[in-house]
C-alpha cells in the first residue's frame, strides 16, 4: 500500500489572519483506506480538505508552509486541474454545486473539463450512473431533486472522473437521518466495488456507524460540551393554542397546544410541510383557521435575513418594545450592543434574532432548522440558550433533523408528513415506536440506543 | 417547419437579427420599418410555435411607446417645413413631421418585435453554449452565466422569505413607490451578504471538478450549424433586402 495524500508539519493561514489554522500538522492517507477528519468548526477542517485538492493555497492567497506530498509528488508540481480528477470533492451544500440543468449535463460538464472524447461520453455517463444506480434520474432537473438525491448527483459527477482518492466535505449536514444513513449504506457499497480512498469531514460521526476505519481529530485539547438531558419547565398554562390551521398551499388542518415553556421539536421527512407550518403559525402566508396568541416569534435558519437596522442595540429595540435594554442585558449582547448585526458570529446573531422577538413581546418563538451544520460547540450553545429562555417562560418550537438535540431538549415531539401534523407525542413514545420513525424518516438517537442494547 | 425558428442556431440567429438591427438603423423614412416590422410578423407567423397572447403582453408597452413617439413628434417637433396635411384645433401638422412621427414609431415596433422574436424563440442554455461553440465565448464566462441562471430560482425564494421575516419584524409596507424602492434595500443586502458566499462555494465546486476556464476540446451538447440556418438566413436577408427596396417596388 503506499502512500496517497502525505502532509508533513504543514502550518497554514489566511492572508489577513495572525493565528495559524493549521498549525504543523502531519499525518499520511494510504490507498483504500476510509478516513474521517473530525474537529469543531473553525479548526480549520475544510481548509485542510482543500489544501488536498489543491483549491487551497491558490485560490486565497495563503501562507503555507511544510510539504504537502500528493501520490508521492510535490503538491505544486501538478497542473491546475490535473489532481482534481485524481482527487475529487463532494461538497457540503447540496443546493451551490451544480452548474447545469440535468444531470446528464453535469455529468457531461465533468468530462468536457477533463477533455474526454465526445464518443467516450456516452459510454462513460451510462457507466457511471449505472454503478451509482441512478440511471432513473438521467434526464432529471437537478434543481427539482431532493437533497439526499443532489448529494448522490455530486457523487457521481465525483466519480465520473474516475479518482483515487474521494473527498467529502459534511456531505450529510443537509439531509434528514434517514436520508443520511441511506446515503452512507450507498457510499459503502460504491466504496466496496470501486475501491477507492475516501477521505470525508465531520462532526458528527453517529450517522456514519462503523464506516471509517480511522479518525484523525484537529481537535486542539478542547473537550466538546456533552449535552445533558434537561429538566422540563413546563407550567400549567396554555401558551400557544392552534385550532384547525390550514393554509392553501400544502398544509392540512392542523390543531395542537403549547404549554407556557414547553420545548418541543417538529420533525419529519425533507418537504413534509415543517417550514410551511412555521410560516402559517406567525401568519407570513394565507391560512385559515385560529392561533393564539397573535403574536408569535419566528426564527428562520440563517437570522440575519431578520435585521433590519445597522446596530445590534436597534434591532432589539425595533419593534418599540420597552425592556430593550434589560432584553440586551439578559441575552449577553451587551458586549456587541454597538457592533452591526451582520458583523457578529452565527450564535451571536441567533441571540439578538431572539432578543428582538422576545422585545416585540413575542413570547412563542418558532425556530427553522437551527441546528443544521452546528458543531458540538454551537450545539450547546443554542441548548443553553433555549433552555435558560425555556426557563423564563418564553416557549419554543423547532425544526430540526437532529435527534441527539432533540432528545435532550424537547419535553414532546410534533411529527410531520405530507403537509399533514401526525400528532404530538412524548419524545420517549417516538423513540421506541419503530414503525412511527420509519414513516417519519427519523432515527433514534444513540443514548436510547445504547440503553435499548443494555436492557436486551 | 413551423418549429424552425426554435431549431435555429441561436449564433446565427443572433448575427442575422444585429444585421438586420444595424441596416434598419440607416433608414429614415417610416416605410422601411414598416415593410421590415411585417416582415418579421410574417416570419414569426409561418416558423414559430409562440404563445401570441405572450407576445401581445410582452409588445404592449411597445405599442404604448410607439404611440407616445408618434404623438410627442408631432406636437413638438421644430421642423415646420413641408405641406400642411393635417390639422386639429389650431394644430398644423406638416408632412415632414408626419413622417418622422412614423418613422420613429414604427422604428421601435420593427426593433422590438425583432428583439422579442429572438428573445421567445432561443432557450437561454442553448444560446450561451451555441456563443461558446461558434463565437467562441470564453468558457469562464459562459459557464459563469450558465450557473447564475440556475441561481434565479433560488435567489427568487430566498427575495420572498426575507420580505416574509421583515413584515414580521413589522417593517411596514411602504405606499410610495419611491419608499418601497428604497425598501427593497434592505432585502437585497441581506441577499448579497448570501450571494457572495453562494457563488464562492460553486465556483469551488467548479473547479474541484477540473474546470480551469481553458477552451474545450469536445462538446457532448454540439450546437451545430445545418440547412435550416442558411435557409433562415436567406429569409431573413429577403425580408431585410425587400423593406430597404420598397421604393422600387412601392413606387
Amino acid at each position: 500500500m503506499h502512500e496517497v495524500i502525505h502532509f508533513d508539519k504543514v502550518s497554514f493561514r489566511y492572508p489577513d489572519e495572525e493565528k495559524w489554522i493549521l498549525d504543523e500538522l502531519s499525518f499520511t492517507v494510504k490507498r483504500g483506506e476510509r478516513i474521517v477528519i473530525t474537529g469543531p468548526s473553525g479548526c480549520g477542517k475544510t481548509t485542510l480538505l482543500y489544501i488536498c485538492n489543491r483549491l487551497y493555497p491558490d485560490n486565497c492567497d495563503g501562507i503555507l508552509s511544510g510539504s504537502v506530498k500528493l501520490f508521492g509528488k510535490n503538491n505544486s508540481s501538478f497542473i491546475p486541474g490535473e489532481i482534481n480528477h485524481r482527487i475529487a470533492t463532494v461538497f457540503q451544500d447540496p443546493d451551490s454545486q451544480f452548474c447545469m440543468q440535468t444531470v446528464e449535463e453535469e455529468l457531461a460538464f465533468t468530462l468536457e473539463n477533463l477533455h474526454v472524447k465526445r464518443d467516450e461520453m456516452e459510454n462513460r455517463i451510462r457507466d457511471v450512473l449505472a454503478l451509482t444506480d441512478l440511471t432513473e434520474f438521467r434526464y432529471a432537473v437537478i434543481q427539482k431533486l431532493s437533497g439526499g438525491q443532489k448529494q448522490r448527483i455530486a457523487t457521481a459527477c465525483a466519480l465520473i472522473m474516475k479518482p483515487e482518492v474521494l473527498l467529502l466535505d459534511e456531505p450529510l449536514s443537509h439531509l434528514d437521518p434517514f436520508t443520511a444513513k441511506k446515503y452512507v449504506e450507498w457510499l459503502d457499497e460504491l466504496q466496496k466495488k470501486y475501491a477507492m480512498t475516501i477521505v470525508a469531514i465531520e462532526h458528527r460521526l453517529d450517522l456514519w456507524g462503523d464506516f471509517f476505519e480511522r479518525s484523525i481529530s484537529l481537535n486542539k485539547n478542547e473537550i466538546a460540551p456533552v449535552l445533558i438531558k434537561r429538566e422540563s419547565s413546563k407550567q400549567k398554562n396554555d401558551s400557544l393554542v392552534v385550532d384547525k390551521l390550514q393554509a392553501n398551499t400544502y398544509l392540512q388542518e392542523t390543531s395542537f397546544t403549547l404549554k407556557r415553556g414547553e420545548v418541543a421539536v417538529l420533525a419529519g421527512p425533507n418537504g413534509s410541510g415543517k417550514t410551511t407550518l412555521l410560516k402559517a403559525l406567525c401568519k407570513l402566508i394565507p391560512s385559515s383557521g385560529t392561533v393564539e396568541p397573535k403574536l408569535v416569534g419566528y426564527v428562520p435558519q440563517s437570522p440575519e435575513f431578520l435585521f433590519l437596522t445597522k446596530k445590534v442595540q436597534d434591532e432589539v429595540g425595533f419593534g418599540g418594545g420597552n425592556n430593550t435594554e434589560e432584553m440586551i442585558a439578559r441575552l449577553q449582547l451587551l458586549p456587541i450592543a454597538d457592533s452591526h448585526p451582520f458583523a457578529v458570529s452565527h450564535g451571536q446573531k441567533r441571540r439578538v434574532a431572539i432578543a428582538a422577538m422576545l422585545s416585540d413581546g413575542r413570547e412563542v418563538i418558532l425556530m427553522d432548522e437551527p441546528t443544521s451544520g452546528q458543531d458540538a460547540k454551537a450545539l450547546s450553545e443554542l441548548f443553553q440558550l433555549i433552555d435558560e429562555r425555556a426557563r423564563e417562560g418564553t416557549t419554543f418550537l423547532i425544526v430540526t433533523h437532529d435527534m441527539e438535540f432533540a432528545n435532550c431538549l424537547a419535553d414532546s415531539i410534533l411529527l410531520m408528513k405530507d403537509g399533514q401534523l401526525t400528532g404530538k407525542f412524548d419524545a420517549d413514545i417516538v423513540w421506541s415506536d419503530e414503525q412511527l420513525l420509519m414513516d417519519h424518516h427519523l432515527l433514534p438517537p444513540k443514548e436510547v440506543i445504547h440503553r435499548e442494547k443494555c436492557f436486551a | 417547419m413551423k418549429n424552425a425558428l426554435h431549431r435555429m442556431n441561436p449564433s446565427v440567429k443572433f448575427l442575422a437579427i444585429t444585421i438586420c438591427m444595424f441596416t434598419m438603423a440607416f433608414f429614415f423614412d417610416p416605410w422601411t420599418p414598416l415593410v421590415f416590422w411585417v416582415g418579421v410578423l410574417v416570419l414569426q407567423f409561418f416558423f414559430s410555435e409562440i404563445d401570441w397572447k405572450k407576445w401581445l403582453l410582452f409588445m404592449l408597452p411597445f405599442f404604448v411607446t410607439a404611440f407616445g413617439y408618434f404623438w410627442t413628434t408631432l406636437v413638438f417637433a421644430e421642423d415646420g417645413s413641408g405641406s400642411v396635411v393635417w390639422s386639429i384645433w389650431n394644430l398644423q401638422i406638416t408632412e415632414t413631421q408626419l413622417n418622422h412621427a412614423l418613422s420613429l414609431s414604427f422604428r421601435v415596433l420593427a426593433f422590438s418585435s425583432l428583439s422579442l422574436l429572438f428573445a421567445l424563440t432561443t432557450n437561454p442554455v442553448t444560446f450561451i453554449l451555441s456563443l461558446m461553440q461558434q463565437l467562441k465565448l470564453s468558457p469562464k464566462i459562459a459557464y459563469g452565466v450558465m450557473v447564475g441562471y440556475q441561481f434565479l430560482p433560488v435567489l427568487k425564494d430566498e427575495f420572498i422569505l426575507i420580505g416574509q421575516a421583515h413584515r414580521l419584524r413589522g417593517a411596514s409596507e411602504e405606499k410610495n413607490t419611491l419608499q418601497r424602492l428604497l425598501g427593497v434595500r434592505r432585502i437585497l443586502i441581506p441577499m448579497l451578504a448570501g450571494a457572495v458566499r453562494k457563488a464562492e462555494r460553486a465556483a469551488f465546486a467548479m473547479e474541484a471538478r477540473g474546470f480551469t476556464g481553458e477552451r474545450r476540446s469536445s462538446y457532448f451538447r454540439v450546437i451545430s450549424i445545418g440547412k435550416v440556418d442558411a435557409a433562415l438566413v436567406i429569409l431573413f436577408l429577403f425580408v431585410l433586402v425587400l423593406s430597404c427596396t420598397h421604393i422600387w417596388w412601392l413606387g
